[in-house]
């Protein structure tokens, strides 16, 4: 059964991708303890109608406040008539929750007629807000101030309202912000939750009066675009409904084109319908879509960004060719100094421009450049048509021709980029999950790995893997983007060729930073020497260029390289991995990440530092060891090694806390022991990983008094590193249970 | 548990020029002094033979053993026998681990100490 729809536009069971983002703020009405919620939105991804929807639900559910939805409106400049407009529109929402009568929240009703339908357990309440209204109206500010507040006059008579304010249309700058403003610190300061949505580049603007705002705002959800999946499924819902023809190639290709943009779907879509076009072909696709950039709504829903801060044609013209040169050059970025002065505005007039641009995603401002936004296909070819009619006058006739012949040509490389990107095996998604993880250094040597397991069978590489001795410690890697990021003259697949910034070690430390430079080459065959050098190359160059003072180069070829290639890796000290590798890495990171996220058998104890506690830490995990049948020899090792890392902590780390904490994590086959603390890192620690003990080596032998511990505590257990944590050391112990 | 709270005296006896010093169940650094005061106390007698009984103890750590490599050097320089008597398993690996094997005779009851102990006596002119 349809669920019936209140001020959505959208049937809940069409409202497609949004499920949890629905979910939080729907919660957030029904949590007493929490406060605020802000919506960040990208423009045209639809978090209007994220917040109506939520209302919706929060009317149906009926649970804890009482919803109070609110839109501010691009026009509505007069405060006087916004403020009316809030206390009425809140007034008769309320009236329907109480009445359980949905169709009143829209229905044209006078306040007489709302004081009617008021229950009479409200009766007071409403006739006593509406007499206060009426006697004030004419009063001015008084008036704004006492219709601004009504959701306060409600939680004060005991009607917590949870209060759904949606501020996407409130432009950059001019008297909407001012009441925008106003609005937001009077719903603000209300005792009850509240949910604000605005533009993401907005959101410190709308928010600059709200200063009480920061201890309230509980969490903020990012409103982005659709998944290409979430979006595919609202086309073929939407098309569905109106029984427009679409096929998965028609449907990609529009996806791809409007970047998932709930805002451009919906138009293109409404369009589709309006022309009766059937979505069959790429032809009819593009002629649809051109018609939308020469004088559909995506050509108006520019116009009226441009219009909004150019207001005279000779200026606008002027915009136009400053943005379309800049999309155009081969930066796509100038100096806010050139376009100031190209445009030739005043210095306000100029700072408005920039901000409107700015805040709609038009272009990405900085203190010192102006870079224009070419992400939105949408964007450039409207700025592309707009530019040939205005600036160099061309004729519309070829003007449309010229953009329908190019979005053709340009519909199998859309599609290529997407196919591309869906295949790329995922560095840009790995590199982050970096975190000084000790994994089998095969796995990132190709030549290596393909002597050892080439040919065998997943067992048997798995057991070979889980045997290797020879480990290597990942970095943490803190910061990834695309290369593309940091040279423009490099053209690089932004999910294949990634940037990673980390610290190696478990201190940042400046000798420990590191920088990988990972790149996925394209090649069927094992890569050649060739094509090795190339990328090598390529890599090398970017860090000459960015100044990396440490880089590590990290290829990955599906099929691996050939025997040259893996010499000059070799030679250049980089790494490599084939796609086998390469996923096998990627399954030890995550299921090493999802086991430390949930461990059933874990025990953690708190000791304070000194008095023998360690002694009793000692005696804890001996109980635990015994549970699991290490044999007494062992357990003996175990409860050494434990009392001299407690001893570590406590002498070393000039803990503020005077505190040892301690993690017992029994394992198939293992027992993990951590013991952190808080304080100091001695210099010499954490450095220590990997290498051997060397009891033996000691040429002072027993007569050197002291320094013993972690050497002990490396021949008594199997494993010993050092973990990363932001403060102090943790030191991570394992003994493998033998029976 | 506190220092405090712990067994505060050394428990020791004379058997002849011989004296046996009884370790607690966790040789740490506060027993360890006391148990090194202890064998100073006992060489500067005249003792020639120390026997430190290991029967009570569970667990040594790192900075009990750096004691007892002073309580050997005490020992050398006062040319007396020292002797770790009772020692468990793992307290003796750790012991060899860390070379103090090398500089002091292991027994593995205080009889067998005693014993070792006169065998090492020198014998009256």
């Amino acid at each position: 059964m349809k669920q019936t729809t209140i001020l959505a536009r959208t049937a809940r069971e069409d409202f497609i991708g949004r499920d949890a983002e629905l979910r939080t703020i729907t919660q957030q009405g029904s949590a007493a303890k929490s406060r605020g919620l802000l919506l960040l939105a990208a423009p045209g991804a639809g978090a209007s109608e994220l917040l109506r929807q939520a209302y919706d639900q929060l009317f149906l559910q009926r649970r804890f406040s009482i919803p109070l939805h609110f839109a501010l409106k691009r026009g509505e400049a007069s405060e006087t008539e916004t403020a009316r407009r809030f206390f009425k529109t809140l007034l008769q929402q309320f009236i329907a929750y109480r009445r359980v009568d949905p169709s009143l929240c829209e229905a044209p009703l006078t306040l007489p007629d709302l004081a009617e339908l008021s229950l009479p357990a409200d009766y007071e309440l409403i006739a006593g807000l509406i007499e206060g209204f009426e006697r004030s109206e004419s009063s001015g500010r008084e008036f704004v101030d006492f219709c601004l507040s009504l959701p306060h006059r409600l939680s004060v008579e005991g009607r917590t309202a949870y209060s759904l304010i949606d501020c996407l249309e409130v432009p950059p700058f001019g008297p909407e912000l001012i009441v925008a403003r106003e609005l937001i610190q009077a719903v603000t300061r209300v005792n009850g939750p509240f949910a604000i949505a605005g533009l993401r580049r907005h959101a410190g603007e709308l928010l600059h009066a709200a200063d009480h705002l920061s201890r309230d705002v509980s969490d903020a959800i990012h409103i982005d675009c659709l998944s290409d999946e979430d979006a595919n499924r609202l086309i073929d819902i939407v098309a569905r409904h109106d029984a427009i023809e679409t096929n998965q190639p028609t449907r990609d290709l529009i996806v791809q084109q409007l970047t998932g943009s709930p805002f451009y779907l919906s138009e293109f879509l409404r369009a589709a319908r309006e022309t009766g076009t059937q979505l069959t072909s790429f032809l009819n696709c593009q002629r649809l879509y051109v018609d939308e950039l020469m004088g559909g709504s995506i050509k108006r829903y520019f116009d009226r960004i441009i219009s909004s801060v150019a207001d005279s044609p000779p200026t606008k013209r002027t915009l136009i060719r400053v943005l379309q040169e800049s999309a155009t050059s081969e930066t796509r970025k100038s100096s806010l100094w050139t376009w100031k002065k190209r445009l030739g505005l005043a210095a306000h007039e100029f700072e408005r421009v920039i901000e409107a641009l700015h805040v709609y995603e038009l272009v990405n401002s900085t203190a010192a450049f102006i870079e224009v936004n070419t992400d939105s296909s949408a964007w450039t070819d409207y700025l592309r048509a707009q530019y040939q009619l205005d600036v160099t006058g061309e004729p519309r006739a070829k003007v449309v021709a010229a953009m329908l012949l190019g979005t053709l040509k340009r519909a199998p490389q859309t599609m290529a980029r997407k196919y591309r990107r869906e295949s790329a095996l995922g560095l840009s998604d790995l590199l982050p999950q970096f975190n000084c993880q000790s994994i089998p250094s095969v796995l990132l040597h190709y030549d290596r790995f393909a002597a050892a397991y080439k040919g065998e069978e997943a067992e048997t590489i798995e057991a070979g893997l889980v045997a290797e001795s020879d480990l290597i410690r990942l970095p943490q890697v803190v910061h990834s983007s695309a290369c593309s990021a940091y040279l423009n003259t490099t053209a690089c697949d932004p999910n294949r060729c990634v940037v990673a910034h980390g610290f190696e070690e478990a201190e940042y430390t400046d000798e420990n930073e590191i920088i990988w430079l990972a790149a996925e080459i394209d090649s069927k065959l094992e890569a050649s020497r060739e094509l090795t050098e190339e990328w090598c190359d390529r890599l090398a160059n970017l860090a000459a260029e960015n100044r990396f003072d440490r880089f590590r180069i990290w290829l990955i070829a599906r099929e691996g390289f050939s025997a040259e290639g893996s010499e000059l890796l070799k030679q250049r000290g980089a790494l490599s991995s084939g796609a086998q590798q390469f996923h096998l890495l990627l399954a030890r990171i995550e299921s090493e990440t999802e086991a430390s996220t949930a461990k059933a058998d874990e025990y953690e104890m708190i000791i304070p530092m000194g008095e023998d506690s360690e002694f009793i830490a000692a005696r804890t995990v001996e109980e635990i060891a015994r549970r699991v049948s290490f044999r007494p020899e062992a357990i003996n090792q175990i409860k050494t090694a434990l009392v001299e890392a407690c001893i570590n902590a406590a002498e070393h780390s000039l803990s503020p806390d005077r505190k040892i904490y301690q993690r017992f994590v029994v394992e198939d086959d293992r027992l993990v022991v951590t013991v952190a603390s808080r304080g100091i890192v001695p210099g010499q620690l954490s450095r220590q990983n990997g290498q051997e003990a060397s009891m033996a080596d000691e040429k002072e032998g027993a007569k050197s008094r002291r320094g013993w511990g972690l050497k002990l505590i490396k021949t008594l257990m199997d494993e010993v590193e050092f973990e990363r944590v932001d403060d102090g050391t943790q030191l991570k112990m394992t003994k493998y249970i033998r029976k | 548990m506190t220092e405090t709270s712990r067994e505060i005296a050394v428990q020791a006896r004379s058997v002849g020029d011989a004296a046996i010093i009884y370790a607690s169940d966790y040789l740490n650094k506060l027993s360890g002094e006391r148990i090194e005061r202890e064998c100073r106390r006992q060489l500067e007698s005249g003792c020639r033979t120390l026997i430190i009984n290991f029967r009570d103890t569970e667990l040594v750590n790192s900075i009990g053993v750096s004691i007892l490599v002073g309580v050997i050097d005490a020992a050398e320089q006062n040319t007396a026998r020292l002797i770790f008597s009772d020692v468990n398993n793992h307290t003796a690996n750790l012991f060899e681990m860390l070379g103090l094997t090398r500089h002091v005779s292991l027994a593995t009851n205080e009889e067998e100490a005693l014993s070792l102990a006169s065998e090492a006596r020198p014998r009256a002119s």
